[in-house]
């Protein structure tokens, strides 16, 4: 793939197919040529870096003045090197956040890719208005999670609430969906899957429709039974997508901010406090920019890793 | 499938026409059953998936506790329009949303097509770099332009909320926009070089031109994103006139816990428009996709 691509533009131009140009093999035409080619490029990209370094770049350096000062928005507030990161490594709330944001992720990735491959298999059969199913399930990724939240919040809030009126009336107790510390850490996950599922069903949906179906009557013909069929070419089949959308959702789990703040508000007793909540309570309710900043930078360190590692192995797996 | 094969006899050609015909059924029958199996069981979880989305519709066409009304209405509509600044916050919420998807396809679409056709060490460099801070946490960037939108008077200021909207748009739409240029032919663009067009007029005469369904997804992406955005939102605008549906809709929750109907009647405004674009869009938005967009480079 990649051999193909990378032949493209620039390296044309070089070769003198560009702009206004016959070909023809004059050196000093051609090196004009793929200058101009340069120049236009970097008008194209102008916008695009003003906007990279004003709201991405900057803001980026700034947080580290601010994780390593100890002010507060309205002022930066005195050097104080790496306390910020002491005290927030050594507070048992980090730590707390840290491992629910670990069980939220991890619950937030495998639930929703489970729970979208199953449906995209069978959405892939043939099945009475397939059509219809599959754009109805998307709904709960494409509905704003403020109204989603709110509906849930309608569904299992109170004790008077639909949820725990039909738990009740079914003799199972009245389960406090959003005031008990473990009920709320589930609630919030299967919220999230909720909402998750949809993607991972249009990304698997999408690496399932470019599988060659003569395979699996090959297969069969052999006599290899479903589970076979799934495990030895389905699974294979959809392997890199699925790779990309693990690592894309855990950037969007741990990166989550309103589908736990909206549905529990990082409570009760912060049982669903994640990182991202912690640092925002922290600036906003706080006003401790240090601690709530060094937080987010911590996040920051850990996602550019992982995300360099997905650019690496989306870059390898397309030269292959 | 499985059942198909089951249902097949063992010695089927030696029964005979009659025997072919009663196979026929047997097997047609077993297709449907399976059909209609699957169809069944999609059909009850796409309805408890649905829960919560019914629920919402449900409440905001029925008549409240205090209401004579009968039947279905739209007096909870009618009425949080005239009780609340919603009409307010859905046009802020539609000024900022189509600004921003304006704006970032604008920036994308010319970025996204140096990415696809110039692969030298610093366009490669560049596409990394976008990679990398679509993945930073929002978090980390809204205290530092906190800071310094309130010294350029952007905070409570749509504008404020709009380039940073677009800042973090821009960097995954450049990549869906890259991807869908990849699948533009250049040899498309070198006849038009021949023919005496520049770099940028085969940008936008060809490329531009055979790229609406790539514009149109990257646009879906964008608009979902401020559409639906509430973190950005409530960390910077303060007054209630200012407030997007999001906050709008958030505020008033709270303050009216008891009012479901109206709630849930804001609720059903702020989820139609994503919808309805959806409904119309959606073949294009399965040709881009984010997930695909980034599996495809």
């Amino acid at each position: 793939m990649s051999s193909t691509t990378t032949q493209s533009g620039l390296a044309r131009a070089r070769r003198g197919v560009a702009p206004g140009g016959s070909g023809g093999g004059n050196v000093n035409r051609k090196s004009k040529l793929s200058g101009q080619t340069r120049r236009t490029f970097f008008w194209l990209l102008l916008p695009s870096i003003v906007l990279l370094i004003l709201i991405n770049g900057y803001p980026l350096i700034y947080a580290g003045v601010q994780a390593t000062h100890d002010g507060s928005l309205i002022d930066t507030g005195n050097f104080v090197g790496v306390d910020n990161f002491a005290t927030v490594l050594s507070s048992p709330a980090f730590w707390k956040a840290a491992q629910f944001t670990l069980w939220f992720t991890i619950v937030g990735v495998f639930g929703s890719w489970l729970v979208g491959l199953g449906l995209a298999l069978l959405l892939r059969t043939k099945i009475p208005a397939g059509g219809t199913f599959k754009v109805l399930l998307l709904l709960p990724w494409v509905v704003p999670i403020v109204v989603s939240s709110t509906a849930w919040n309608w569904l299992v809030a109170t004790p008077d609430s639909l949820i725990p009126s039909i738990f009740r009336n079914l003799g199972l107790g009245t389960p406090l969906f959003l005031a008990d510390p473990h009920l709320a850490a589930v609630m919030v996950m299967v919220f999230k899957v909720w909402v998750s599922f949809p993607f991972m069903m249009m990304m698997i949906s999408a690496a399932l429709a470019s599988v060659d179906t003569t395979v699996y009557e090959a297969a069969s013909m052999d006599g290899a039974s479903k589970w076979q069929q799934f495990t030895q070419i389905t699974l294979p089949m959809i392997a890199r997508s699925t790779y990309i959308s693990w690592i894309l959702m855990t950037i969007f789990c741990v990166n989550d901010f309103p589908t736990i703040y909206l549905l529990t508000g990082g409570g009760p007793v912060d049982a669903t406090t994640s990182l991202v909540v912690l640092a925002y309570r922290s600036v906003f309710q706080d006003f401790q920019t240090g601690p709530g900043v060094a937080i987010a930078f911590l996040m920051t360190l850990t996602l550019v890793v992982v995300s360099v590692l997905l650019y690496r192995q989306i870059r390898k797996s397309s030269v292959e | 499938m499985s059942a198909v094969l089951h249902a097949q006899p063992e010695s089927g050609p030696a029964l005979g026409v009659a025997g072919a015909e009663k196979t026929r059924r047997v097997l047609s029958e077993a297709v449907m059953q399976g059909r209609w199996w699957r169809f069944a069981l999609i059909l009850v979880i796409t309805a408890i998936v649905l829960v919560p989305i019914m629920v919402t519709v449900i409440l905001a066409l029925t008549p409240g506790p205090n209401s004579t009304a009968t039947g279905l209405t739209l007096e909870n509509i009618t009425g949080v329009f005239s009780k609340t600044l919603a009409g307010t916050w859905l046009s802020n919420s539609l000024i900022t949303t189509l600004s921003t998807v304006i704006v970032a396809v604008a920036v994308a679409a010319p970025a996204g097509y140096v990415l696809s056709r110039g692969r030298s060490k610093a366009v490669s460099g560049y596409s990394l770099l976008l990679f990398v801070m679509q993945s930073l946490p929002i978090i980390t960037s809204v205290v530092p332009l906190f800071i310094l939108f309130a010294g350029m008077g952007l905070v409570d200021n749509l504008l404020g909320l709009i380039i940073i909207y677009v800042g973090s748009t821009m960097t995954v739409a450049t990549w869906m926009m890259a991807a869908y240029f990849d699948s533009i032919p250049i040899s498309l663009e070198e006849a038009s070089w021949i023919d005496g067009c520049s770099v940028f007029g085969s940008f936008t005469k060809v490329v531009l031109r055979n790229s609406l369904p790539g514009i149109l997804s990257t646009a879906i992406f964008a608009f979902l994103l401020a559409w639906n955005d509430y973190l950005v939102a409530i960390v910077f605008l303060r007054s209630n006139e200012i407030f997007t549906l999001p906050v709008g809709v958030q505020s008033f929750f709270q303050q009216n816990l008891t009012d479901w109907s109206g709630v849930m009647a804001l609720a059903v405004v702020m989820m139609l428009p994503p919808i309805i674009v959806f409904a119309t869009l959606n073949k294009y938005f399965s040709v881009g996709g984010i997930g695909g967009s980034l599996a495809g480079r």
